[in-house]
């Protein structure tokens, strides 16, 4: 029964860690020192180590799914970086059988490597096998778990202006802030706030309330909404709260009424939605209804289904009223629900939707995954916002994890849209088909941790670092000037040799997190891009030729380098100068559109909507605008003389 | 508005005087209920809901010691939903001549269009008095459409509650019988919360009284009385029925079969929203004492239909408390991860401390 006291201290602390190769071993119990920091999961008290250097390049795979384990609870975690500098490269519960546990990771020729068993579940022995495995093929999206900041962060966003994402942890009084050093890795700052009324138990959303330039944050609480407005310094928070009940769950940032300001959404699980205008000084206010009237409302996203060049509002519903949303914006305040003649007033149980370009073809095609119900729903946009329900055969029929949050991103950079649920990842095709990851991957916010260009995301306290491949990408960071200041609700169209495709500017998606603002395109083996266009919410067409690649570009809305350049057909207007009402010429524009009056400094001054009656642009100062008309069509503008 | 007969109620609040002196409570006992008109009781649901709770004319003497007119009836569950720790007092009151009718052992009573259910909500010990506290009264009243809810927020003075339908949190500070302190925000309602889980196909009810958590002796005014044959003689449940087969175990009576006791427990902590027709009957769960037999029904070796918690393979984990669902979110605070989701703010420790001895009892492990 005694062991020799020098074999209880062997393998018991990092130093002590017994070399090993290739082959199976027994660990008689755990009992030694556990690890600083667990790269998955909650602390354990106890661990037992081993130490591991690869003589070449090569996949390693830890495992304690051997049938002598049968019934018993194992975790592993392997570090790199020696004793004094341990850093995760990967970890693994449950991937076994039962709750045995498989670890994989690629291991490099001379590193050395700890394998960490801890008693997170059990104490008791087992045995386990360290083998070398055929490496995956080039270009397969793999990623390196890394625990980077203890605790749960809800946004992957830019919060000082600089465009790197950084992990924003919101709490009571306070917001914990990881920010993002242009040369790699974190800085911690707390920033101050006051008690939040409504901590965001349900949903955080991010985005430029106060178009000061640093993102504002909203949290969707249990019992109501708060906002938190971060100053123009970045050293703390003001609180706007409402004491409006709300059962809170998606928020959005989005400008509802398309004046320039960033408005707020929020789904409502027992009642009517809420939205919050802003007043232009980043003042809120509180309103319900016109967004359905019922309960059981879990995930919004505002989206432009019909390409009509304006957000409409999608809802993922679950519950006592399962029956999906889709309001489609009529641009004066107006929004139409459509869901049951497109197909989505069914029962199916969800609580969001992944929208995005599926096939390439110039239109939002969306996942509504189930966090229920048992299937999922992929719906093919025909360009106008008519749906035919493609699911059969796409492959996603074949994905039995079901998930509260859904989301679409382009993890491989191969220029198809991937879609993340379920615990898994669906790679696209750019054909409306998709093949499951064989890997467990469960949702959290993503953006870019470490400006790779390869998208990452958070679960937990751990960084899923993005292991990358040969593709190329481009990220664009969108700068509203006449449009707000995020730019949320811009569509961007990058076209390279591969095709077109499209992604929105968009805060708030998924069921409960804050994923990166800057929009993500990988263009495969690509390696140009002629032509980068960006309709702003403004109306304002911005077009980019050939914008570098592998990069990230910062896009500031200019109606300069927009329409103008563009050459937009003029519109006829007439009298011009004009003291206070504009007609426009019979024949020589649309009757009925959204419209706008730019100043010279390329303000928009002025939102309205034609109807056929004469603009009344009487309130103007005296000065020289420009007059714009949106349709369909696209942009007519001309220029008019207030006197 | 109220027409109160001044002499008819210093008679009762003498009565009660005395009955509280004499410790008889043969007077009290004996509340001829079906003669609400002449207790004075607001009897016209279309007025309602009142601006404050003592217009109704429910109580006599000093409103805060709710005691209850002749025909306000006490009533009390065998396992009452758990609320913070908080205690609650019940009362029903039905119209003159009206009464409530027998489904079945599991199925709400049939109550008359009129009933009122009168719940309040009190902490004792509450710092830094260490006295009582009175925090809201619930009315869930029958009209001839159905349902309605009023919450009625009493006032610092306890001498009055009123009308308040927006919700609140009330910092709490109190201590209990082994001189623990407890902290916590209390949370009143608003109208939308009591609707998310007093509602059953989106209609909204009451969720406790049901014959089999009501088949129980009660104790009003030191007579110790079996609680459903009480209603009948009195006159407010209608004497016409099967006799009861299904009773639901006390949660927290050790001499109960523990599977029974767990039951009792989930279905009046969970069912109102885990059971056909409750706020998240698409989760897999039936936490309903009639559909619960089945531990599979329960959770048992079913896996949670989200991986919010990886850890948690299954909603119940044969054995494994630590792997299970349903522990981690009865051991939760986090108001995104807690259940139940409302009306928990706290960890119920003698709740959780069932579910974690039923879990550990289950045998074989999952596969």
């Amino acid at each position: 029964m005694l062991l020799p006291g020098g074999l209880l201290l062997a393998q018991d602390d990092c130093a002590s860690a017994v070399p090993i190769t290739t082959g199976t071993y027994t660990v008689p119990g755990i009992n030694g020192q556990a690890p600083p920091t667990f790269c998955i999961g909650q602390t354990a008290n106890a661990a037992e180590w081993y130490s591991f250097t690869a003589t070449t390049d090569q996949t390693i795979v830890v495992s304690t799914d051997l049938p002598q384990n049968f019934g018993l609870d194992t975790r592993v975690h392997v570090f790199m970086g020696g004793c004094s500098g341990l850093s995760c490269v990967t970890a693994d519960d449950d991937g076994g059988s039962g709750y045995l546990s498989t670890a994989t990771f690629a291991a490099s020729a001379g590193t050395e490597y700890h394998i960490v068993f801890d008693d997170r579940w059990s104490p008791a022995g087992f045995d386990f096998a360290v083998s070398a495995q055929v490496p995956p093929p080039p270009g397969a999206l793999t990623f390196t778990p890394m625990n980077l900041t203890g605790s749960s962060p809800q946004g992957v966003v830019d919060m000082n202006g600089d465009y790197l994402d950084d992990l924003v942890i919101p709490a009571t009084n306070f917001v914990s802030i990881f920010f993002q050093q242009p040369g790699g890795g974190f800085v911690q700052q707390t920033l101050t706030s006051p008690q939040a009324d409504h901590p965001a138990s349900w949903s955080m959303t991010a985005g430029d309330i106060n178009g000061d330039g640093r993102n504002d944050l909203m949290y969707g609480g249990g019992s109501g909404v708060t906002f938190m407005l971060q100053d123009a310094l970045g050293t703390a928070f003001t609180e706007q709260s409402f004491s409006q009940y709300v059962f809170s769950q998606r928020g959005n940032m989005v400008d509802l009424d398309n004046d320039g300001h960033l408005d707020a959404f929020m789904c409502h699980d027992v009642d009517a939605n809420v939205y919050f205008s802003n007043d232009g000084s980043g003042t809120l206010s509180f309103n319900q209804g016109g967004f359905g009237s019922t309960c059981g409302n879990y995930g919004s996203i505002f989206v432009d289904v019909d390409n009509d060049g304006d957000m409409d509002c999608f809802v993922a519903k679950c519950g006592c009223d399962p029956v999906d949303l889709m309001m489609i914006n009529q641009g004066n305040g107006i929004w139409t629900d459509v869901a049951g003649l497109q197909g989505f007033a069914d029962s199916h149980q969800s609580w969001s939707s992944a929208w995005g370009d599926f096939d390439n073809d110039g239109d939002m095609d969306v996942l509504v995954g189930a966090s229920s119900s048992g299937y999922h729903k992929l719906m093919q946009n025909d360009g106008a916002g008519n749906f035919t329900n493609v699911t059969t055969g796409s492959g996603v029929d074949l994905h039995t994890g079901q998930s509260i949050e859904w989301t679409t991103h382009d993890f491989d950079n191969d220029g198809y849209l991937d879609i993340m649920g379920g615990g898994k990842i669906l790679l696209g095709h750019g054909d409306m088909t998709f093949t499951i990851l064989g890997t467990n991957n469960n949702n959290g916010p993503v953006g870019d941790l470490n400006n790779d260009g390869f998208l990452d995301y958070m679960n937990g306290g751990n960084g899923y670092m993005n292991n990358g491949n040969d593709n190329h990408w481009l990220k664009v960071a969108t700068v509203g000037t006449v449009s707000n200041k995020n730019g949320i609700g811009a569509r961007i169209t990058i076209t390279s040799a591969m095709g077109s495709q499209i992604r929105e500017v968009r805060a708030g998606d998924g069921f409960s997190d804050m994923s990166t603002l800057n929009a993500h395109f990988g263009i495969g083996e690509d390696t140009s891009i002629d032509e980068l266009t960006i309709h702003w919410p403004s109306g304002i067409t911005q077009t980019i030729l050939n914008p570098p690649v592998d990069t990230l570009i910062v896009v500031e809305e200019s109606i300069n380098t927009g329409v103008a350049e563009g050459g937009a057909p003029s519109l006829g207007l007439f009298p011009n100068p004009t003291t206070g009402q504009l007609f426009l010429s019979a024949g020589n524009g649309p009757v009925r559109a959204p419209a706008e009056v730019i100043n010279a400094a390329g303000q928009r001054v002025m939102a309205l909507q034609l109807d056929g009656t004469p603009v009344d642009v009487s309130r103007l100062q005296p000065g020289v605008y420009v007059l714009r008309v949106l349709d369909d069509q696209g942009v007519m503008q001309a220029r008019f003389v207030k006197e | 508005m109220l027409k109160r007969n001044y002499t008819l109620a210093g008679l009762v609040v003498l009565v009660v005087a005395m009955v509280a002196c004499q410790r008889d409570p043969d007077d009290v006992v004996d509340p001829t209920p079906g003669s609400g008109g002449g207790d004075d009781v607001q009897v016209d649901p279309s007025s309602f809901p009142l601006d404050s709770l003592s217009s109704y004319g429910f109580f006599t003497g000093p409103l805060a010691q709710m005691l209850p007119k002749a025909s306000v009836l006490p009533y009390d569950l065998i396992d009452p939903l758990f609320t913070d720790y908080a205690h609650k007092q019940r009362f029903v009151w039905m119209p003159e001549g009206s009464k409530a009718t027998w489904v079945s052992d599991d199925a709400l009573l049939d109550f008359p269009v009129g009933t009122m259910l009168i719940k309040t909500f009190y902490y004792d010990g509450v710092l830094p008095a260490n006295e009582r506290k009175i925090l809201e009264t619930r009315l869930l009243y029958r009209t001839s459409s159905g349902w309605e809810f009023a919450d009625y927020v009493w006032n610092d003075a306890q001498t009055e509650a009123t009308l308040y339908m927006d919700g609140l949190n009330v910092p709490m500070s109190w201590q209990d019988d082994q001189g623990t302190v407890h902290d916590l925000i209390y949370r009143i309602p608003a109208q939308a919360e009591c609707w998310t889980c007093h509602k059953n196909q989106n209609i909204a009810t009451p969720i406790g009284p049901k014959p089999r958590n009501m088949a129980r002796t009660l104790d009003i005014g030191g007579q110790v009385v079996d609680q459903l044959p009480h209603m009948e003689q009195v006159g407010y449940l209608d004497p016409s029925h099967p006799p009861i087969s299904q009773v639901m175990a006390r949660w927290d009576d050790p001499a109960e079969p523990l599977e029974d006791r767990v039951r009792a427990y989930l279905d009046i902590n969970c069912a109102h929203c885990h059971s056909v027709g409750g706020h998240c009957d698409y989760r897999p769960m039936r936490f309903d004492h009639a559909e619960s037999e089945d531990p599979v029904q329960l959770g048992l070796c079913v896996p949670p239909e989200d991986p919010i918690q990886p850890d948690m393979t299954y909603i119940v984990s044969a054995g494994l408390p630590e792997r299970s669902m349903m522990h981690f979110r009865l051991a939760s605070t986090a108001v995104n991860a807690r259940m139940p989701l409302l009306g928990r703010t706290v960890v119920h420790e003698e709740g959780l401390a069932l579910i974690t001895e039923w879990i550990e009892s289950i045998d074989p492990p999952c596969p």
